[in-house]
């Protein structure tokens, strides 16, 4: 079954000075006229932002004997060794896609070639905290869910990180209506809208949550890396 | 050299755009690069000085200060938008052959890949040191660079990735450009790569930050 949900801006934590430290600036000496600019877009962005998140839960997962996949309803995934590893006593796994719609990364690309390069940088920024935030909500729901039947749930991880190859978003995404969330995928397996996030947590009894996975991954310019190194 | 170029590398250099743009705060009020440049021209400045001396070492300046983390993404951005305000005006003697760039550069995000801003901000660096760039947005594929290529002899091209799965796709774009077009040189950016993959796939340059990028085109095409 999936769940489809809609959240809110409000709902959603956007940290002002986290966003200022995202833009390369010490927290707290965000030089004028960027200080406008951040609240410009935060204000912009509750009408341009149309946030929806969907997930569906299966218990039909294997995992392969050389550990760089895993297969759900007789569905191949080469998630690769490190994320195989976080997942195998997983005894079902929840899909998910999430997004914080067309409009703002439209706004965001419709500034940056045009006339205010730096606020099109901000919505920019913006509409991948919109999205991971939302994700974290998403995230939220599906640990309710594990939570209620007994059981934890792994960290998320999506295809493109942890030479997990980007082209098993087909897949993923075959899990799903066409258009859901109204997020639909390229030939070359992207999302658009750009600001949407797909990927897969681990849910059993013997599975846990790590606070930080970064040691994981070899994306050494990732924005979730560059976030916890700020915090 | 004449004060009013050096005025207008300043206004490059520290992002401002017009006497209206309240950015910089220390030069609120002054005006901007396109003020300076009409005026400059109205002078009778030749516009390839206008160019050479005057936009170039400003967003020369402000490329060596983001190398060394001086300044920030949102800095260049104001230092780009204020060189792309005056080119509005040298536009016209670029045309007419009365100003001529140094060569030309041909910039994509390989297919598979999205992701723009660092593409962008490589872009914007080379047009403001005088190049011209043809910049084929994000997802291209070889077929598209090979035709940008020959559209455009002598051009170089630029190649951006931020997904390490992306990897292979520049490797495979690069060989096939170097199969096509055994004489193009081909540089390589982006986060997941580096020198040791540039030599693996048999690109011609790797840069890890924009500046980069200018001084091998300068270095081979200027």
């Amino acid at each position: 079954m999936i769940r489809e949900i809609s959240y809110s801006l409000s709902e959603l934590t956007i940290d002002v000075k986290y966003l200022s430290s995202m833009l390369g600036f010490p927290e707290g000496d965000l030089p004028e006229p960027f200080g406008e600019y951040v609240a410009q877009a935060i204000q912009e962005a509750e009408s341009l932002c149309d946030i929806r998140g969907a997930f569906c839960v299966s218990e039909n997962c294997k995992f392969s004997t050389n550990n760089n996949h895993i297969l759900v309803e007789g569905l191949e995934f080469g998630v690769g060794k490190t994320v195989a590893k976080e997942l195998r006593n997983a005894t079902s796994v929840a899909f998910f896609i999430c997004t914080a719609g067309e409009r703002i990364s439209s706004r965001s690309q419709e500034l940056l070639s045009g006339d205010d390069p730096v606020l099109g940088y901000v919505f920019d920024l913006l509409g991948s905290i919109i999205v991971e935030s939302a994700t974290d909500l998403l995230q939220a729901d599906i640990q309710r869910m594990a939570f209620s039947e007994g059981l934890q749930i792994t960290n998320r991880y999506s295809p493109g990180y942890c030479k997990w190859n980007v082209a098993d978003q087909h897949k993923l995404f075959s899990f799903f209506p066409t258009n859901c969330c109204g997020i639909r995928l390229t030939d070359s397996a992207l999302m658009h809208p750009i600001k949407s996030v797909s990927g897969i947590i681990g849910l059993g009894a013997d599975v846990s949550f790590r606070d930080y996975t970064c040691d994981l991954c070899n994306q050494v310019d990732c924005f979730q890396r560059s976030h916890r190194r700020t915090i | 050299m004449n004060e009013l170029l050096t005025k207008l590398a300043e206004c490059v250099e520290f992002g401002k755009i017009n006497l209206a743009s309240p950015y910089p705060p220390q030069m609120k009020g002054q005006e901007g690069a396109d003020e300076i440049t009409r005026q400059a021209l109205e002078e009778g400045i030749n516009p390839q000085d206008i160019l050479s001396l005057g936009l170039m070492p400003g967003m020369e300046r402000i490329g060596v200060k983001f190398r060394e983390n001086k300044v920030f993404v949102p800095q260049v951005l104001m230092s780009a938008k204020a060189m792309s305000t005056a080119m509005i005006h040298l536009k016209p003697h670029f045309l007419s052959g009365a100003a001529k760039q140094k060569g030309t550069f041909i910039i994509g995000t390989v297919l598979g890949d999205l992701h723009d801003i660092g593409k962008n901000l490589v872009a914007m660096m080379v047009e403001g040191n005088g190049y011209k760039v043809i910049d084929l947005g994000t997802d291209v594929g070889s077929d598209k660079f090979i035709a940008a290529l020959k559209e455009n002899p002598g051009a170089v091209v630029g190649l951006s990735a931020l997904l390490t799965t992306t990897m292979a796709s520049m490797e495979k774009i690069t060989k096939e450009i170097k199969d096509a077009l055994p004489e193009a040189l081909v540089t390589i950016g982006g986060a997941p790569v580096n020198k040791e993959f540039c030599s693996k796939i048999g690109a011609d340059n790797y840069s890890p930050d924009p500046q980069g990028v200018v001084e091998f085109l300068n270095t081979k095409i200027a």
